[in-house]
């Protein structure tokens, strides 16, 4: 049995840890001392590059690559943290917000004092009023104890924290959307580049930080590189020559919700596969488990037979579907997939900033293709067509049957795949949100083809059993969608 | 200079041209809605998506890019000599590739999701980009079936209209109201496939402030698709039965370049052309609805003679003859000739010719017809001197030896004592200030040479109509050396003639050598006998005009 390692999360349940005092008796703003004591700046930035921190956010990039690209010279330079959790299952930074906003704050000072920062905007979700009101006493306490404001600690650092509330958008948890929103602008992303590491809030270097990857710092620098990559695995990308270590290190908040007997956030390290992360979350609720969603809404359905995918960011790229924020969603076999994606779509249809025009008009149109095949309007044509897929020469062709003609789903796909093709990953959108909406609307349907079938042919929704219901992925163009190169390996 | 290579093309570009515009100059159309040159680029129509190549190290072969890029943004410059593609180009990109095509219909497709197909009734049809860029890059059908958004129509200000249904929420006229004017009324309201533009307004819906700043009518102009219409022109023509002449607003002393557009019964409407160092992209709509004085039923349009103290119609033969016969009894200084700001270099030319060599008057006058004032915008700037040739008056009219122009009180004073007045006017009615009108009424005998019945035209002797700036040829010089051609687009109203022609038969008639055809005739001579006008004849004026050498 897979244990829960708890390191951001460790002291979250000692009673008032959010007050200074409580958070200093268990070692609080002892890695920060440590960090301007013991190391230069440039320091701390090699060692969260040689930590292997990927960027808790969604998208997995390299922290410490992210953060060479700033350039030195310009100041001011800004750290926004990301703070606007708003990725449907996902709920993890709102208890470090809530609970532990210290940790967070001392986060904020080491990657200041490593990247020469003197600002930082947090840019906390609107929902989240406790967060923000715990965060803002935290705020002030750390000011009032002098770990923040002018000349911290007699060290000569100048560092500030605003927090600042958003309204309630989901795109402005996009690092960019984020940053208009923060400047007083309509919630829309820019185009990129330049990106905001050169270019940012207030048009100076703007570091972009997600909660979590922040409440890790304080870790790699107390305990070190060699202890924090320790957890998770390491894997090896074949495609250099030598091989380059591609590090999934440290551990990882994963929201565990749906049909599981007690879902919740657990800080287990990177690395496990959906099976241990759906024991550790109590077991299924249910007979079996019909499809999970790796990580938050918008990444690519897991299904059945996916379920030994390791759920760190390397294992899940190539399994074509991404660890994301990290919120996990179970389905068990009662779950109707046509009306989970109709579910999600509701939600992307609804948050598209409309900025963009495949976006802004494509991703309604996806929400009313799902709305008419779930309400039974779904159009199938009375023709049969020859059937496309692995030939018996062993490659893709004409296996010389045919196949019933779905309309709405082939518009389905193509609709989705105009907004941002998840075969080629080419998005014609600003901003990824564009992929977000394809990724589970394709994915959904290919996978899961044969309920969508059913639910077309019946007029109705219709639940099947889950080996129905599932496209097995040996004889299926589902599981391949997205080109990543195979040549990774355990290292 | 960037070496860039576009489709088959090798190109030459100046550095941080984009490839709309690189492409424009080489006659390949990148279509694109949000993009504009005078204004920012948010590249949010995905429409101008173009394909650069790099140079893939793995396969050592130069490939198309991963991802599309947008032609709006991807700026050429020239590259680090170990950046080169090829070892000579500093930029690969193709406009035409299957992917290309493929991106422009997909948009186009999405662009077409929720407009209403409403081209029979939409003004904008026919110089519309959404029509054009459909029938040559889109789909020919759509595969939409749910229904459709239908955002109600709104009325922003005096002159704009917003038919919400065909926006495509490019936003250049949002842009344009943050850069260019600096007003900001537009803003967009909701979001998502629910974006509509709009002007604040309070929460039942009552416009709190109006689009209605006087630069206002260019978001109509830049609106690629018929969402923004002018209230002026609206149902008013087809745009495809207009013609076109290009000429030069005569709203102000700026000069902006303007093309008119007319058909036979009168001018329809005024548009601004590009002119990089004057007006750029835009006009003010002062000068783009001041026209309507040309298509007025009050024109002038036979001369007319004061018979029993009523002002008679007569015919040209007749007004001609009583003005010769008064005007060969004079004494030289009882003559006073005024030249008008609103009339082209040449009409005055042939004005200061006339009294110089044929009446032998020295004492001239121009007669400035309206000031106003003065509004500055971030990016434009409205004269307060209303009349669009008052610095090329001033010069014609003095061009001669021992000419002196006189304006304003001496004007005024010297035609108190006049016996006959030449008074040339033209443009829209002005009325007299009171010193204006004493001096005027105490003349013996006035000559008035205007376009509409005015408080001047009350009190002439004769009446002699004139022509607007939209039905003659000429030049007008700016405020700031500007000296820019004016074309004819329609002809004067009845009997109506240009004013250079009416001032030469009178000068034939009272025994002058002049013998002018056409104006660019004219123009030549004021290239001889005027230094700083050496160059401008026009044909070296052309379309861009030339700055006088002389002024700032």
């Amino acid at each position: 049995m897979v244990q829960e390692r708890r390191i951001l999360y460790e002291h979250l349940d000692v009673p008032d840890i959010n007050t200074f005092d409580v958070f200093r008796q268990y070692d609080g703003y002892t890695r920060f001392e440590k960090a301007i004591a013991e190391y230069q700046p440039d320091d701390i930035a090699k060692m969260v590059m040689d930590s292997g921190l990927k960027g808790r956010g969604g998208a997995g990039f390299s922290t410490g690559l992210k953060w060479s690209f700033v350039p030195k010279d310009i100041k001011p330079c800004y750290l926004c943290c990301n703070a606007d959790e708003s990725e449907p299952g996902t709920f993890s930074n709102r208890y470090v917000l809530e609970k532990n906003p210290h940790l967070l704050i001392e986060g904020i000072l080491i990657c200041c004092y490593a990247m020469g920062i003197e600002t930082t905007y947090i840019y906390i979700r609107g929902e989240f009023t406790l967060g923000k009101k715990m965060l803002d006493a935290a705020i002030k306490e750390a000011y009032e104890k002098g770990y923040l404001g002018k000349d911290i600690r007699g060290t000569g650092l100048n560092i500030d924290i605003y927090s600042h509330p958003g309204a309630g958008a989901y795109i402005c948890g996009e690092e960019t959307g984020l940053i208009e929103s923060l400047e007083g602008k309509r919630g829309q992303p820019r185009n990129k580049p330049p990106f905001p590491a050169v270019e940012g809030v207030f048009g100076k270097p703007t570091v972009v930080q997600n909660v979590e990857t922040l409440c890790n710092l304080p870790f790699i620098v107390g305990n070190g590189v060699e202890w924090y990559t320790q957890m998770g695995p390491t894997y090896a990308d074949t495609r250099a020559n030598p091989p380059t270590p591609d590090p999934n290190t440290g551990t990882k908040l994963y929201c565990i919700s749906g049909d599981v007997n007690e879902p919740g956030v657990y800080e287990l390290d990177l690395g496990l596969t959906c099976s241990e992360l759906i024991e550790v979350a109590g077991g299924l609720r249910g007979e079996e488990v019909k499809a999970v969603i790796p990580g938050g809404s918008s990444a690519p359905i897991l299904t059945h037979y996916e379920l030994d995918t390791r759920l760190d960011f390397t294992s899940l790229t190539l399994a074509k579907s991404m660890l994301g924020s990290g919120g996990i969603i179970v389905m068990n076999e009662t779950r109707n997939i046509v009306d989970c994606l109709l579910n999600i779509m509701k939600f992307y249809a609804h948050e598209s900033c409309g900025q963009c025009t495949p976006c802004r008009w494509g991703t309604p149109w996806v929400r009313d293709i799902v709305q008419r095949i779930a309400d039974g309007n779904g159009r199938k044509d009375t023709m049969t067509r020859p059937k496309f897929g692995v030939a018996e020469n062993g490659r893709w062709g004409d296996t010389g049957e045919t196949e019933e003609i779905y309309e709405d789903l082939d518009l389905l796909e193509s609709v989705a795949n105009n907004i941002a093709n998840v075969d080629t990953m080419t998005w014609n959108t600003i901003c990824v949100f564009g992929i977000a909406v394809s990724w589970p609307a394709v994915s959904y349907m290919r996978k899961f083809r044969p309920e969508f079938e059913a639910t077309i042919r019946e007029g109705k929704l219709v639940t099947l059993p889950v080996a129905e219901a599932t496209v097995p992925p040996e004889e299926n163009y589902a599981y391949q969608q997205r080109f990543v190169p195979k040549e990774f390996a355990d290292l | 200079m960037a070496f860039v290579k576009l489709n088959d093309l090798e190109i030459e570009v100046e550095d941080g041209t984009n490839v709309v515009e690189a492409a424009r100059e080489h006659g390949i159309e990148v279509p694109h809605y949000c993009y504009h040159p005078g204004l920012s680029r948010p590249a949010n129509c995905r429409m101008c998506l173009v394909e650069p190549h790099v140079f893939f190290p793995p396969a050592g072969a130069i490939v198309p890019d991963r991802q599309l890029a947008t032609g709006c943004t991807t700026v050429l410059r020239t590259a680090p000599p170990d950046r080169k593609l090829d070892g000579k180009y500093d930029f690969i990109v193709r406009t035409d590739s299957e992917r290309v095509k493929k991106a422009r219909a997909d948009i186009l497709e999405f662009l077409l999701v929720h407009h209403p197909l409403d081209c029979p009734v939409c003004d904008q049809a026919g110089e519309c980009d959404l029509q054009d860029y459909s029938h040559r890059h889109g789909h020919d059908k759509s595969r939409y079936l749910e229904v459709k958004n239908v955002p109600p129509k709104k009325d922003l200000g005096p002159d704009v209209l917003l038919y919400a249904t065909r926006c495509v929420v490019c936003t250049r006229c949002i842009r344009f109201a943050d850069e260019v004017s600096g007003t900001g009324e537009l803003g967009l309201v909701h979001r998502g496939s629910h974006d509509e533009i709009d002007i604040p307004r309070s929460h039942e819906g009552v416009p709190l402030q109006l689009l209605d700043n006087k630069l206002a009518g260019n978001v109509v102009d830049i609106c690629p698709v018929g969402a923004l219409i002018s209230k002026d022109f609206l149902f008013k023509s087809r745009p495809w039965f207009l013609e076109k002449a290009d000429s030069v607003c005569s709203g102000c002393s700026v000069g902006c370049n303007i093309t008119v557009e007319y058909k036979a019964d009168g001018v329809y409407r005024i548009k601004p052309r590009f002119h990089e160092d004057i007006n750029q992209h835009w006009m003010c709509d002062d000068g783009r609805l001041g026209y309507h004085y040309v298509n007025s039923d009050d024109r002038l349009q036979l001369p007319l003679k004061r018979v029993d103290e009523e002002l008679t119609p007569t015919h040209w033969r007749d007004a001609l003859a009583v003005i010769t016969e008064k005007l060969s009894e004079m004494e030289t200084e009882d003559i006073v000739v005024i030249g008008s700001a609103q009339g082209t270099n040449e009409d005055n030319y042939v004005l200061q010719q006339f009294a110089h060599d044929v009446l032998k008057t020295t004492q001239l006058g121009l007669f400035g017809q309206l000031t106003g004032e003065e509004h500055k915008f971030p990016q434009f700037t409205i004269e307060a001197d209303k009349n669009p040739n008052t610095a090329g008056a001033r010069t014609i009219l003095g061009s001669a030896n021992g000419n002196v122009v006189l304006e304003g009180d001496a004007l005024w004073e010297k035609v108190s004592g006049a016996k006959v007045v030449y008074l040339v006017s033209g443009g829209p009615e002005r009325p007299l200030e009171d010193a204006e009108k004493a001096a005027l009424e105490s003349v013996d005998f006035l000559i008035v040479q205007d376009v509409l019945p005015s408080e001047a035209t009350q009190l002439a002797d004769v009446v002699l109509p004139g022509t607007t700036f939209a039905e003659k040829d000429g030049t007008f010089t700016n405020s700031t050396g500007w000296v820019q051609r004016i074309r004819k687009a329609i002809d004067p109203p009845g009997e109506a003639r240009v004013d250079w022609e009416i001032t030469q038969q009178l000068a034939k008639q009272l025994g002058g050598e002049m013998n002018y055809h056409f104006a660019g005739e004219i123009a030549l001579a004021i290239a001889e006998e005027v230094p700083e006008y050496a160059d401008a004849t026009h044909q070296k004026i052309g379309d861009a005009g030339i700055k006088l050498a002389d002024s700032d």
